[in-house]
């Protein structure tokens, strides 16, 4: 009854161990989007303390990563994986960092929400952040999904929003331009706003990352940089 | 042996003997034999070639050759076969059945097996959590609901919690979840929608503190033209009375709505932090120095037995102990006796309150913190509480993951007991925790 391919060696002690680690990563994929879901509602509801929070629980994801990247020199040296396996741990490596990046944007945003629950609130109260944000954990969210399930259709799905969440910085900074020549004196502010929607936009890039390796890890090809969407597609 | 059987060896070996006879009479009793063992073989060949048939095509009409032994044979195996088919049937039916039972139910089942995979879960599951059927099999359930919070629960084992996840599916949703073992190291997840609860919750919550921050404004100018009217000499002189309870009345109202603001702002705050360090023993006394003085109070009492602290926010253990006592003093006679306890043992402090009051029935005491709950309904609102200062200490005591428990002797006093976990309770070195305990 075990979930991957990676589970069918002879040494049920290597089994545990990279079920162990698949699964350690996958709690350090939740913690990471929580860690998001609750910067987005700092954000959006202006809870200074909710966003401070964020940005001190930011060593959790830090001190799993060490323990993942560990976890996986460990596996290397005793066990010298080959194919699947050595593809899984590469692909973990590289997925562990790019998580850890989200935990920071994540830290990042929860440090602005608190700041900006200091200042004038706009009438919408952030709404293009809320659905910045909403888009980008779903993101995160079917990119950890499809590394669980090792799906590389839902993998393809969540490369293809990253152009949506592009899209939208781009109206959000068009937006925040404005403002900005409006009314000087809201510089401040939205120049917050503009950072607080890099981050969201740079989570979304992290979270395409991840799907890369999910694709990597199955199919054994490295996407990165092409034009995978078509490519895949076909097959 | 079988009459069957028997008669299958008698009729073998009258073939036999009739072959071996004819040929005997022609002089050929060997070729006799032989030919009879040959029509033998012909006929239990062509018997076991259609029996075979017969059970490849599973076609049993087909079967017509059959005859004594075989005939037996294969009414048997075809008695068996039915039956098998039926229970067959009949045990896709009850599975079909219970599926349907459990796929009609509004709540999410997702069955665990020890390693917190999953074996099996009913549609409501694959909808509230996202899970797929087929291919989350075996899955561990964590690794697709990822919430540390259900990791930690169900790695805890700590079956009769129950936690709060966002929902993964909808924006803005929230799941209950429960885990209840059941047969052999499995597991039962439980997925609820409380999305629209939670929605209530916040709803009557902002309602609450927005209605009492709108009243404040309109208070403010009423009590002002009253307190100035009141302090007005050219006032006619039967205008004093109405004046003077208009104000008290205009009191009254602010304190309800200060203690309602108050209680929306500890309602929606976290646990507190541990970062501050009250003194239980100072309040305690700073509590009973605020009565002093006053006529038709009863005797107040402090105990402080240990001079340990609490990790608290500092304001709310003073409103705390703050309501407690003026509960106590309403409640007490004057010739009565109330005793503020300070104590602290290895598991934990406690502030105890005891009065000898009227008491409070038993059957009451559960909806003692509910608001604007009295006791005696018919009680005049003047003895100057609101009803809600229970109700403050109740969250004050879920912001510090403290419990209340209230025991009660009906017309000889009550007694309020606030137990503090230990890990919110610091000793001074000087004191060791068992003089502490056993002085306690």
């Amino acid at each position: 009854m075990e979930a991957s391919n990676f589970t069918d060696h002879i040494s049920r002690r290597f089994n545990k161990d990279i079920e162990d680690l698949r699964n350690t990563v996958l709690s350090m994929g939740g913690l990471v989007e929580t860690q998001l879901s609750r910067a987005i509602a700092a954000i959006v509801s202006g809870d200074s303390e909710l966003g401070l929070k964020v940005a001190n629980d930011d060593y959790k994801v830090n001190n799993l990563e060490v323990d993942i990247d560990e976890e996986c020199s460990r596996i290397l040296a005793t066990r010298a994986p080959a194919a699947g396996d050595l593809r899984l741990i590469v692909a973990i490596i590289k997925t562990i960092t790019d998580l850890e990046r989200i935990g920071d944007e994540a830290e990042k945003i929860g440090f602005l929400a608190s700041k900006l629950a200091g200042m004038d609130r706009p009438a919408d109260s952030y709404r293009e952040l809320k659905n910045l944000g909403s888009h980008v954990s779903h993101m995160l969210r079917d990119a950890m999904n499809a590394f669980a399930r090792l799906d590389v259709a839902e993998a393809l799905e969540v490369v293809k929003e990253d152009e949506l969440v592009d899209d939208e910085y781009d109206a959000i900074t068009r937006q925040c331009i404005t403002f900005m020549m409006e009314d000087p004196r809201s510089i401040k502010r939205v120049m917050n706003v503009t950072w607080a929607a890099r981050s969201l936009e740079r989570i979304g890039d992290h979270a395409k990352n991840i799907c890369e390796y999910v694709i990597y890890m199955v199919e054994g090809r490295d996407v990165r940089h092409t034009d995978i969407s078509e490519d895949l597609v076909d097959e | 042996m079988p009459g069957s059987s028997r008669k299958f060896v008698l009729g073998i070996a009258g073939i036999l003997l009739a072959g071996g006879l004819i040929g005997w009479v022609y002089g050929h009793a060997a070729w006799g034999l032989l030919v009879a063992a040959l029509v033998i073989l012909v006929w239990q060949t062509r018997q076991l070639l259609s029996f075979n048939r017969a059970v490849y095509t599973r076609d049993f009409e087909q079967f017509r050759y059959g005859e004594g032994i075989w005939q037996q044979m294969f009414s048997r195996f075809n008695y068996e076969h039915e039956r098998a088919l039926r229970s067959k049937r009949e045990y896709r039916r009850l599975l079909k059945e219970i599926r349907r039972s459990t796929d009609a139910m509004p709540d999410g089942a997702v069955i665990l097996d020890e390693e917190n995979q999953i074996v099996m879960c009913n549609k409501a599951a694959k909808q509230l959590g996202g899970l797929k059927r087929k291919k989350d099999r075996g899955q561990r359930v964590d690794n697709i609901l990822r919430d540390p919070k259900l990791t930690k629960l169900l790695r805890t084992d700590a079956f009769a919690q129950e936690i709060e996840i966002p929902s993964p599916v909808k924006d803005e949703g929230w799941l209950n979840c429960r885990v209840v073992p059941y047969g052999a190291n499995q597991k039962l997840l439980f997925l609820r929608d409380i999305t629209e609860q939670i929605r209530l919750t916040k709803m009557r919550r902002d309602f609450v503190a927005n209605a009492s921050h709108e009243l404040r404004s309109p208070l403010t100018v009423i009590s002002g033209y009253l307190d100035s009217l009141s302090e007005d000499p050219d006032l006619e002189r039967n205008w004093a009375q109405p004046v003077r309870q208009m104000q008290e009345q205009a009191q009254r109202m602010n304190t309800v709505v200060s203690e309602l603001l108050e209680l929306s702002r500890l309602e929606s705050a976290g646990p507190a932090s541990k970062d501050e360090v009250v003194d239980v023993s100072g309040l305690l006394a700073a509590a009973k120095k605020s009565y002093a003085g006053q006529k038709d109070v009863a005797d107040i009492e402090v105990q402080s037995e240990s001079s340990a602290q609490l990790l608290a926010a500092g304001n709310e253990i003073e409103s705390l102990i703050t309501n407690l006592l003026s509960n106590a003093v309403r409640h007490t006679p004057a010739d009565g006796h109330i005793s503020l306890t300070w104590r602290v043992d290895p598991e934990g402090g406690e502030i105890i309150v005891t009065d000898t009051g009227e008491g409070i029935p038993a059957d009451q005491i559960p909806r003692l913190t509910e608001r604007f709950f009295r006791v005696h309904r018919g009680r005049t609102r003047e003895d100057g509480g609101v009803g809600l200062g229970l109700a403050i200490v109740k969250h004050v005591l879920n912001r510090h993951d403290a419990e209340l428990s209230v025991t009660s002797d009906l017309g000889r006093g009550s007694e309020f007991c606030c137990r503090f976990p230990a890990e919110r309770v610091v000793l001074e070195p000087p004191v060791p925790i068992v003089s502490g305990g056993k002085r306690g």
